[in-house]
C-alpha cells in the first residue's frame, strides 16, 4: 500500500514537473479562428506581458487583427535577455513563422542578424533602431521596416513633459527611469531631464545626456543640476521596488515622473501618497480610471491599434510585396505622441480607438494592404494617425 | 543567567544597530524613522520579515530545508486575491477576505508539500524544490505569467498596509500564537522532542509523521499571510516567477534568522526573530533616508556582507572570547 502511494505520489510530482517546466513556453493567441495552416504566421516577440501598452496591443492583434485577416499569432513569454530574444526567433523559425514583429528591444541587431539567417521576415513596432544601427541594416533582404516613435520622439515626449511639472512651478520631483538602459527609455529620461530645466553632467543638449545616462546605465543624481531637484530616483521593477518607491515618496516630491510603466505598477500607492504623477504609456482602460479618479495628470500616449501598420508592412512581404523606401531600404517611419493632461481628453483618443472600432481598422488598414501598395502609401497613412 | 544579562543581551542588537544607524541617518541629516509613513512601512516590513524567519525556523531547526516557501506565499496569496476578486470585485472588506483565504489556502499548500515529503521519504531539500517548481508553474497557468494588478488593488487592500495598526496586531497575534503552540502544547513538546533527538524522540511514541505535517501546514499558513501582506504592500503580485524566482523571499529570512537564534540565548526564540525582525527593518529604514546614494543591488551586498560577518562571528565567537579574557 505504502509502495503503491509512493509511486502514485512520485508519478505525480514528475508529471507536474514537466508541466511546471514546459508551461513556460510561448502561448498561441485565441483570437486566431481564423487562423490555420494557410494563413500567415506571425511570431510576436515581447519584453513586458503585463504592462497597460503591452495588453492593449496584445488585445489589438490578437482579437481585432486575427478576427479580421487569415493570420496566427504566437506570443513569447516576457523576454528579458537578448539571449531570451535569439531563442525565441529560432523557435519561431522552426514552427514555420512567415515573419516576426518584434516589441522587445534587448539587442534588435541580433534579431535581425538571426532572423536572416533563418530567412524569415522581421519588423519593429512601437520603436526604432538607433540611426547607426538602421544604416547597417537597412538593406537586409528580410528586414522589412519599423514604425514607431524615434528616438528623437521619444526625447521631445519626455522633454514635453518635464516642461510641463516646470511650467507648473514644480520644484522637487521624484523620477522613474523604468528600464534603463533600453534605449527609448534613456531618450524619454534625458528628455525629462532637459523639460525640468536641469543639466546632466553638466550637459544640456540630448546626444551628451544620452551618451552620459547609456555610459551610467541609470540616472545619477549628482549628476543633475538645475531649476526643479530631483530628490528620488529608482529603475527597474523586482524585489526591491517597492522599498524604493516606499523610499522616493518619503522624500515628499511634489510630482513623480515616470518614462514608462508606472501606471502599471505604482497607480495605486501614488494615490494613496497623494502624490501627482505622470507616464509615458497608451490609452487603456485602466490609464483612463488613472486620469479620472486618480492622482495621474499627464498621460503621453500610443493608441492601441498604432501597430497596425506594421502588419500590414509585414503581411505585405508574406504576400510578395516587400515594401521599400524611395532609396530601396527597409521602410522607417516615426510615430508621435498624444497627450492626456485630464479625463476630456484622455477619452477623446480613447474612444476614437477601442475594440472593435479602432484608428487602424480593417477598412483603413486594407488601403495599405496589397500588390500595389507603395512606401508613399503606407508613409502618407501613417503621418495623417 | 541573571535578568539584567539576559535584558541587555536581548535588545543589545536592535540596540545597537538603532543607535549606529541613527548616527548615519543625522550625519545625513535625517533621522531613520522620518515620518509616519515611514512608521507604517517600518512595522510592516518588521511582520513580514519576523514571520517569513519563524516559518523558516521551524522546518529548518528540525533539519528540513524548505524551499517552496516563497512559492506557497506568492501561489497562496495568487489563489486568495482570485477567490477574493471573484466575489467581491474589490469592493469593501476584500483585504479581510483574502487575509482568511491566503492563510488557509497557504496551510493548504504546507500541508501538501509535507504530504510529499513524508510519503516520498527522499531529503526534504529535494522534495522541496521539486514542490517549488511545481507551486511556480501552477502559479504561472492561473496568472498567464502576468501581475496581478486589479485583483489586489483597492481600497480595502490600500488601507490595510497604509497604517501600521494591522501588522501591529498581525505581529502580536503570530508572536503569541507561536509561542503558545510551540513551548505550551504537546505540539510543541513533540516538536522539541523531535529536533534534539529524533531516534529517542520516536522511540518514546511521538508521532514523527503527525508532527512534521502539522509543522508544514503551519509554515504554509505563515507564509500565505507573508504572500497577503506581501500583495498588500506591493500592489502586485508577479504571477511569472518561474525556475525557482520565488525563492527570494525565503532568503530575507536568512540573516534575520541568524541574529533570531543569536538572541534566543537570552530570550524565547520567537522574540529573538521579532527583535532580528525589527533590526532589518531599522537597516531597510536606513537604506530609504540613503536610497539615492546606495542603489537597491548595493543594499543586496550589504545585507549579504553583514549576513557573513554574523556567520563569522557566531563560528568564531569562542575564540574571540578567549582573545579577549586575556587581554
Amino acid at each position: 500500500m505504502k509502495k503503491r502511494m509512493t509511486k502514485i505520489l512520485s508519478l505525480l510530482v514528475v508529471g507536474a514537473m514537466t508541466v511546471a517546466t514546459f508551461v513556460g513556453c510561448g502561448s498561441t493567441g485565441k483570437g486566431d479562428d481564423k487562423g490555420s495552416s494557410d494563413g500567415a504566421k506571425i511570431g510576436v516577440l515581447v519584453a513586458d506581458v503585463s504592462g497597460e501598452e503591452a495588453q492593449g496591443f496584445r488585445n489589438y492583434y490578437e482579437k481585432y487583427i486575427a478576427g479580421n485577416y487569415d493570420v496566427e499569432f504566437t506570443y513569447t513569454d516576457a523576454l528579458e535577455s537578448a539571449e531570451d530574444e535569439k531563442a525565441a526567433i529560432e523557435k519561431f523559425a522552426s514552427q514555420g513563422c512567415d515573419a516576426i514583429i518584434s516589441l522587445s528591444s534587448s539587442d534588435r541587431a541580433q534579431q535581425i542578424e538571426t532572423c536572416e539567417k533563418y530567412g524569415v521576415y522581421y519588423a519593429i513596432a512601437s520603436g526604432v533602431l538607433d540611426n547607426e544601427q538602421y544604416e547597417t541594416y537597412k538593406g537586409y533582404e528580410h528586414f522589412v521596416g519599423q514604425v514607431g516613435p524615434s528616438n528623437e520622439t521619444e526625447f521631445e515626449a519626455g522633454k514635453e513633459m518635464g516642461a510641463h511639472f516646470k511650467d507648473q512651478g514644480v520644484k522637487s520631483v521624484a523620477l522613474y527611469g523604468a528600464f534603463i538602459p533600453n534605449p527609448m527609455h534613456v531618450y524619454r529620461a534625458a528628455g525629462v531631464l532637459v523639460g525640468l530645466g536641469c543639466t546632466y553632467g553638466g550637459a544640456s543638449d540630448m546626444d551628451a545626456i544620452v551618451g552620459q545616462i547609456f555610459a551610467d546605465q541609470g540616472v545619477t543624481l549628482s549628476k543633475v543640476a538645475g531649476d526643479t531637484q530631483v530628490v528620488a530616483y529608482l529603475q527597474g521593477y523586482g524585489d526591491t521596488t517597492t522599498d524604493e518607491l516606499n523610499a522616493a515618496i518619503q522624500k515628499n516630491p511634489e510630482a513623480f515622473i515616470s518614462v514608462g510603466m508606472a501606471t502599471t505598477f505604482f497607480t495605486q500607492t501614488l494615490n494613496e501618497a497623494g502624490i501627482q504623477f505622470s507616464d509615458i504609456d497608451s490609452f487603456t482602460e485602466a490609464n483612463g480610471a488613472a486620469i479620472k479618479d486618480g492622482k495621474l495628470v499627464y498621460l503621453a500616449g500610443k493608441y492601441s491599434s498604432s501597430i497596425g501598420p506594421v502588419f500590414a508592412l509585414v503581411m505585405n512581404a508574406i504576400n510578395g510585396n516587400v515594401i521599400r523606401d524611395d532609396n530601396g531600404n527597409a521602410v522607417s517611419v516615426s510615430q508621435g505622441y498624444l497627450v492626456a493632461t485630464d479625463g476630456e481628453s484622455f477619452d477623446s483618443f480613447y474612444l476614437s480607438d477601442n475594440g472593435s472600432n479602432p484608428i487602424y481598422s480593417k477598412d483603413t488598414l486594407d488601403s495599405i494592404i496589397g500588390d500595389d501598395v507603395t512606401y508613399a502609401d503606407v508613409k502618407s497613412l501613417i503621418e495623417s494617425k | 543567567m541573571s535578568i539584567p544579562k539576559r535584558a541587555l543581551g536581548t535588545i543589545a542588537i536592535p540596540l545597537i544597530s538603532f543607535i549606529i544607524l541613527e548616527a548615519l541617518c543625522l550625519q545625513h541629516g535625517s533621522h531613520v524613522i522620518t515620518n509616519m509613513r515611514s512608521f507604517d512601512n517600518f512595522v510592516v516590513y518588521v511582520a513580514i520579515v519576523m514571520i517569513t524567519t519563524i516559518a523558516l525556523s521551524i522546518n529548518l531547526n528540525s533539519g528540513r530545508f524548505d524551499f517552496s516557501l516563497g512559492s506557497m506565499a506568492a501561489l497562496s496569496a495568487v489563489i486568495g486575491a482570485k477567490i477574493t476578486y471573484a466575489v467581491l470585485g474589490g469592493g469593501q472588506g476584500s483585504a479581510a477576505m483574502m487575509l482568511l483565504i491566503t492563510v488557509v489556502a497557504g496551510a493548504l499548500l504546507g500541508l501538501i508539500s509535507g504530504c510529499v515529503y513524508v510519503a516520498l521519504r527522499i531529503p526534504p531539500i529535494i522534495t522541496s524544490l521539486g514542490i517549488t517548481l511545481i507551486y511556480e508553474g501552477i502559479m504561472y497557468t492561473i496568472t498567464e505569467g502576468k501581475y496581478l494588478r486589479a485583483e489586489v488593488q483597492n481600497s480595502s487592500m490600500s488601507g490595510f498596509v497604509s497604517t501600521w495598526k494591522y501588522a501591529f496586531v498581525i505581529i502580536v497575534v503570530v508572536l503569541v500564537a507561536t509561542i503558545v503552540l510551540f513551548d505550551h502544547t504537546r505540539f510543541g513538546y513533540d516538536y522539541k522532542a523531535l529536533k534534539d533527538g529524533q531516534k529517542v524522540a520516536v522511540n518514546t511514541g511521538i508521532n514523527e509523521v503527525k508532527n512534521a505535517l502539522g509543522c508544514y501546514a503551519i509554515c504554509g499558513g505563515l507564509m500565505g499571510l507573508v504572500g497577503f501582506l506581501n500583495a498588500a504592500r506591493n500592489t502586485t503580485i508577479n504571477g511569472g516567477q518561474l525556475n525557482f524566482a520565488s525563492i527570494a523571499i525565503m532568503f530575507t529570512a536568512f540573516l534575520p534568522m541568524f541574529i533570531g537564534s543569536y538572541i534566543s540565548r537570552f530570550t524565547n526564540e520567537r522574540i529573538g526573530f521579532l527583535l532580528a525582525a525589527v533590526t532589518m527593518s531599522l537597516l531597510n529604514s536606513t537604506f530609504a533616508v540613503f536610497s539615492n546614494e546606495v542603489t537597491a543591488s548595493m543594499q543586496s551586498i550589504i545585507n549579504a556582507v553583514l549576513l557573513v560577518v554574523f556567520l563569522i562571528y557566531l563560528n568564531n565567537e569562542n575564540l574571540l572570547v578567549r582573545i579577549f579574557s586575556k587581554k
